[in-house]
């Protein structure tokens, strides 16, 4: 059984359409305004992660026929929630343990409570659109994204759900910055996954997952078992072959755990621009840290 | 179907090993004491179920790491798979990940160098036992069996001969801090389904299991996983949902293939808190409408641990399988009105047969998940 995209939302500054993706990075986009996306509502006392996904979720929801005017048009106990963030609540964190370092905990907000939890932006994002089927937070480092993409396949595959919505999103902040060295993203990627055949419009079938030890031995396993990529989604231009075209998402800030499911975003632009060829995404490999790839293929002219 | 637990590893504030965290249930011994990491100028709670591991005054980072690592440890040698965990995948629910490492280096500096690759348990577990398969599941207080639910689909999906699921988790200055923040005032004790119960209070821990597709010869097999169930209530970012832990429950049945009449142990979440124990109360009167098991739970005597809370549990119906054995509900001197009809164990261990038992596990953003897990098949 296959499992293929079947809806796409961006929150990404600079970035509408998944084809941008393919270009090089606008430089000074304006930051990503949640309410003029979806409105002010709901918003207030929620992290810039979670008001991040809410904008990534709509749009992604609304792409697959999963969400109507009036709501959501299929029940939401077969529909889960993957949310891939490093540093989504990162600034909650540190806020709290200056704010008890000056004036003990008198001085914390109460509102502060459920965004202390890593997993707030996937609640948050289950009970906006209520979506009861499994939701899932997974914070595991550079290759988080991709991860996030194969634990919704899995249990696309096993049965638990029918839809899984997958979102990426880092916020930018002064904690964040220190953690990864630079700016964020602010922002990332939404994706509905679906049962091949079982959606309206699939655009982009995932093809296996690996892991390895290195993103050498990734990129060669990926290599064997579905050979005859044409682009290669890497921040590593040293594992591409001469003929396949590149493809760097690099110069938005870092992404982080939210860079998989930007990958996956962009070979959803890849077949919107009307190539039908694989692409390779591979993340991770750096110091002497695992890597992970999946293969990305168009489902064609159709989609 | 079912798959084999072939291996078991925990610590907790209680005991360092599954047995000794059982036969501490099981005596009555409590993990809770005086805060160890904390300035206790700045709390009004003043207690917390701590693993005393510090080697000097105030507090240290990567302790949750160090938790986790030796669970795994300990369920990977009682499986018999040695410290070479390079081809198995290595699943992580935590509710805090190495946040307290995180609040650490921001206010004091420590450890330097501290970087966001250091907020999950990959790198500790690729240094310690080479594995490359590693996952982070920042699922709240049902994080472990969620991490469970995802073993169980990599065995039955035939992506893994053999999976290793942990949970752990210390407590963070913010949880804490949050916590008593909103707290009237702090609770003496955590009393699981008293009339008197105040709240719940954190803890520390980690505990660990090795699952396969099936058993290895000449190997013992721990007890056997029957279901996982997961799902979301969608419903509060804090307060549980009858409607969605309802579901959750009867889900887990039903993919087990059992009745409420063949469960014969539930080890309930059981936190303390006035809505949890309300809650899972009325859940329990509803579905075992009929039946009548054992009711029983461990948190005032390890805390809420968290991430490691469901898997924790599930070691103890384990126990309970294999020795006859049910630990009492500590501090459960007057059961909330709603529990009227229910089988809670008080006041002391109750021997019975205990052929299959219920695991509950829920969490901050309603997500819940329910193990059924059973004996010698």
């Amino acid at each position: 059984m296959s499992v293929v995209i079947s809806g796409i939302g961006l929150a990404l500054p600079g970035v509408t359409a998944p084809a941008d993706l393919l270009r090089p990075a606008p430089a000074d986009p304006a930051p990503v305004d949640p309410a003029a996306l979806i409105g002010k509502k709901g918003l207030r006392y929620k992290d810039r992660a979670t008001q991040l996904a809410l904008c990534m979720a709509a749009a992604a929801l609304r792409d697959a026929g999963l969400l109507g005017e009036d709501g959501p048009a299929v029940p939401g106990d077969r529909v889960g929630v993957v949310v891939s963030s490093n540093l989504g609540n990162v600034d909650t964190v540190c806020r709290a343990v200056e704010t008890i370092a000056k004036e003990g905990t008198a001085g914390l907000s109460p509102m502060d409570t459920p965004n202390a939890s890593s997993n707030i932006t996937a609640s948050e994002t289950a009970i906006r659109f209520d979506l009861r089927g499994p939701n899932l937070t997974v914070c595991n480092g550079i290759t988080s994204g991709l991860d996030a993409v194969r634990w919704a396949s899995l249990v696309l595959r096993s049965g638990r759900a029918d839809h899984m919505l997958v979102l990426g999103v880092e916020p930018d902040n002064p904690v964040a910055r220190s953690l990864v060295g630079g700016p964020v993203v602010d922002g990332g990627a939404g994706l509905v996954l679906s049962r091949a055949g079982e959606c309206a419009r699939p655009r982009v079938e995932l093809g296996p997952a690996v892991r390895s030890a290195s993103l050498s031995t990734c990129a060669e396993r990926l290599s064997d078992i579905a050979p005859g990529a044409a682009g290669w989604l890497t921040d590593d231009l040293a594992v591409v072959p001469l003929e396949a075209d590149h493809l760097d998402l690099r110069g938005r800030g870092e992404c982080s755990g939210a860079l998989g499911v930007l990958q996956c975003a962009a070979a959803v632009g890849w077949a919107e621009s009307g190539r039908t060829e694989p692409l390779y995404a591979l993340l991770g490999g750096a110091a002497g840290e695992p890597a992970a790839g999946l293969v990305l293929t168009p489902c064609g002219p159709a989609s | 179907m079912s798959f084999p637990i072939t291996g078991i590893g925990a610590v907790a504030s209680i005991g360092a090993s599954p047995d000794e965290i059982f036969t501490g249930l099981c005596e009555g011994r409590t993990g809770l004491g005086p805060l160890r990491g904390f300035d206790r100028e700045r709390f009004n709670a003043q207690q917390l179920f701590e693993i005393d591991d510090r080697s000097g005054d105030g507090d240290e980072p990567g302790r949750a790491t160090r938790f986790l690592v030796e669970a795994v440890r300990q369920a990977a040698a009682d499986a018999g798979l040695g410290e070479d965990l390079s081809g198995v995948p290595v699943l992580v629910g935590t509710g805090l990940r190495e946040l307290r490492s995180l609040e650490l280096w921001w206010r004091d500096g420590i450890p330097p160098g501290f970087d966001a690759a250091g907020l999950d348990f990959g790198p500790a577990l690729q240094q310690r036992f080479g594995a490359l398969d590693t996952h982070t599941f920042a699922n709240a207080c049902s994080a472990s069996l969620y991490a469970l639910a995802l073993g169980w689909d990599l065995l039955e999906q035939g992506d893994a001969e053999t999976v290793i699921v942990a949970g752990c988790d210390a407590v963070t200055e913010s949880m804490f801090g949050q916590a008593d923040r909103v707290q009237f005032s702090p609770p003496p004790a955590v009393r699981p389904f008293d009339r008197e119960r105040q709240g719940t209070i954190l803890g520390e821990g980690a505990a660990a299991v090795v699952l396969r597709r099936r058993p290895e010869a000449g190997r013992p097999v721990r007890g056997w996983l029957r279901s996982v169930a997961v799902n979301c209530d969608a419903r509060h970012p804090t307060a549980p949902d009858r409607e969605g832990i309802t579901a959750s429950v009867r889900q887990a049945h039903d993919i087990a293939g059992v009745t409420p009449e063949e469960i014969d142990l539930v080890l309930l979440h059981g936190t303390g808190t006035p809505v949890n124990d309300l809650m899972e109360a009325q859940v329990t009167g509803d579905v075992f409408a009929g039946a009548r098991p054992a009711l029983t739970g461990i948190k005032s005597q390890t805390g809420h641990t968290s991430g490691s809370a469901g898997l924790m549990s599930l070691l103890v119906a384990l126990s309970s399988i294999e020795t006859g054995t049910i630990p009492a509900i500590a501090g459960l001197a007057d059961p909330l009105p709603e529990a009227a009809g229910l089988r809670l164990v008080r006041d002391t261990t109750v021997s019975e047969t205990v052929r299959c038992a219920q695991v509950n596990g829920f969490g901050f953003g309603g997500v819940n998940a329910v193990a059924v897990v059973a004996g010698a098949a």
